[in-house]
């Protein structure tokens, strides 16, 4: 018999006889009881994670045990006034442009939709602009704006526009050029059939659009608009520039003083990480709260603010376990 | 309901040629045909989904998509065409209900914020529409927790509301398992003993039987045969219409 011949029979006979894992109890078959095949341990993959593992870990104790890192004085500037500071304008920023941005992009994709050939050219336009020209260019120009309008609507322009203020008005105009874009996706993305059984009973083309399409978008919109909210977070340092009081200017400042950059600026980036990490967690819910099982209960903005069973509550109601 | 000479183009497919056909009040009429005959196409030349390149077209004298004033011919504003689509109702393959609204709202939608009608009133109209139907019960349901079918009643219902001179039918139970096409049919023939007008595009030649006045024939554009439902779909004079006929039995 040869090598083939033999696990040709090993074959056969692994097919005949029923396999079970080590899991499921002998003998309940009521047949004889059957082979039991043992659980493949991978001793590879354990050696590799505990290689790499080690690796890490290695490369942590280093930095730990690093004292140019100074990890006291990251200690003590944690939370010290001036970071705290800082990260609630740093909040406040991107919350602000954010909301801003929002109203202004939903107008400028209604433009770029429009059927009126002069409102679809100027809505590409802008987006075309404010996606086009570089955000830190775009605050600098807006810091500076003294030289194109030294007084507006009667008050000195330099008394008005502060850094923060500034930066503001830039990061709320780049972002609607990108939420534009977004939002112009998530009406494409709702199916024609909406827009024509508008049609059908009745409603003017931009009232479908606007009545039945744009509610439908809302559900497709959050995980981009959720993306951009947490590039918005960390697009806000570049305000640094102008002296935007944010989480990075204030790091700036205190390093400035006591020279002690590496700790100021690791505090920094934890900070960044950690609100990057509130938003993602953030938006996680809030895309549960759009996509509950089956039932599209809150796929228009008011729909998130009523209290409406989900659809486990309502099977639950039903009956169903 | 009459169309003249009717012409569509798409690009350079010629769609729609020198149809010509007439709907009287009161009529149900069957299309059929194989698939890129012209026949959906032709009903969303109807009423206005889609524009058509030569021929008249009018509901109830009035021509879709042009309006006369002083003896010069326009096209209809977005306005007037939106005016338009509300005398016309249409039940599409897909259903096509507003997914962000309940049964009862997807009805009641039309009346309240086109039809002007108080909320209370239009209300007690999506509830009668929806009796009707056989759907009372499912009127705070979400299409996504109804079955083809009731999706599709429910849109009837919706189409209904609009109190419509004309309804029309795209192949309404295509989508449909072959289980729930029987509900949909029994509330399509309830829709046509009330009196309604309405032009039916459908694979369902044994409903064609049952209820049409009139059937017909559309291949390549045209019509080719058009009479009452027995003499098409019994006796076909055109080798084409019995073609078609002797795969669909």
């Amino acid at each position: 018999m040869s090598v083939q011949d033999g696990a040709l029979m090993n074959m056969q006979a692994a097919a005949e006889a029923p396999l079970t894992t080590s899991r499921q109890a002998p003998g309940q078959s009521g047949h004889a009881a059957p082979d039991k095949a043992k659980k493949r341990i991978p001793y590879g993959q354990w050696a590799a994670g505990a290689l790499i593992l080690a690796t890490l870990g290695a490369f942590a104790w280093s930095q730990a045990a690093n004292e140019k890192l100074d990890w006291p004085s990251v200690a003590q500037f944690m939370f010290h006034p001036a970071i705290l500071k800082g990260i609630t304008v740093t909040l406040e920023l991107a919350v602000f442009s954010m909301l801003i941005s929002v109203v202004l992009a939903f107008g400028v994709a209604l433009m770029c939709q429009s059927r009126n050939r002069v409102a679809s050219a100027v809505g590409k336009l802008y987006v075309w602009f404010f996606r086009g020209v570089p955000l830190l260019v775009q605050i600098l120009i807006w810091f500076n704006l003294a030289v194109l309008y030294p007084t507006i609507l009667g008050r000195d322009t330099n008394e008005l526009i502060s850094g923060f203020t500034a930066g503001l008005c830039a990061l709320s105009l780049a972002e609607s050029g990108y939420m534009a874009e977004i939002i112009r996706g998530g009406i494409l993305a709702v199916n024609k059939g909406q827009t024509e059984a508008g049609l059908s009973i009745g409603l003017t083309r931009g009232q479908a659009l606007r009545r039945i399409v744009l509610p439908q978008t809302i559900r497709v919109i959050i995980p981009p608009t959720g993306n951009q909210f947490i590039g918005l977070l960390k697009a806000s340092s570049l305000v640094s520039a102008i002296g935007g009081s944010d989480l990075l200017t204030q790091t700036q400042l205190v390093y400035g003083q006591n020279f002690k950059i590496v700790p100021l600026l690791i505090v920094a980036t934890v900070w960044y990480l950690v609100l990057v990490s509130v938003a993602s967690v953030g938006q996680y819910f809030l895309e549960r709260r759009f996509n509950p099982e089956g039932v599209p209960a809150r796929l228009t903005i008011r729909g998130f603010f009523t209290r409406r069973p989900t659809g486990q509550q309502q099977l639950r109601k039903a009956g169903q376990p | 309901m009459v169309a003249a000479d009717v012409n569509k183009w798409l690009g350079s497919n010629h769609i729609l040629r020198g149809v010509d056909m007439s709907v009287e009040a009161g009529e149900i009429v069957c299309v059929l045909g194989p698939s890129g005959s012209g026949k959906s196409t032709l009903l969303r030349c109807i009423n206005g989904l889609e524009s058509i390149e030569s021929g008249v077209i009018s509901v109830d004298g009035d021509r879709v998509g042009f309006k006369t004033h002083r003896g010069q011919l326009y096209e209809h504003t977005e306005r007037e065409a939106a005016r338009m689509r509300r005398r016309i109702g249409m039940v599409f393959q897909h259903f096509n209900l507003f997914n962000h609204m309940t049964a009862l709202q997807n009805v009641t939608y039309g009346p309240r914020h086109v039809l002007g009608i108080s909320r209370a009133e239009a209300n007690k109209l999506g509830l009668d529409a929806l009796n009707k139907v056989g759907l009372g019960l499912k009127k705070d349901s979400y299409p996504a927790q109804l079955s083809g079918g009731q999706q599709q009643r429910v849109a009837i219902a919706r189409a209904l509301a609009m109190k419509p001179q004309l309804m029309l039918f795209d192949e309404p139970t295509s989508a449909l398992d072959p289980e729930l096409v029987g509900d949909v049919l029994a509330v399509m023939k309830r829709v046509a003993e009330e009196g309604m007008t309405m032009i039916i595009v459908t694979h369902e030649i044994a409903f064609a039987r049952e209820v049409a006045d009139r059937v017909v024939f559309m291949d390549e554009g045209r019509i080719i045969e058009s009479g009452t439902a027995a003499e098409v779909l019994d006796n076909p004079t055109n080798e084409r219409t019995a073609n078609f006929l002797r795969h669909v039995k």
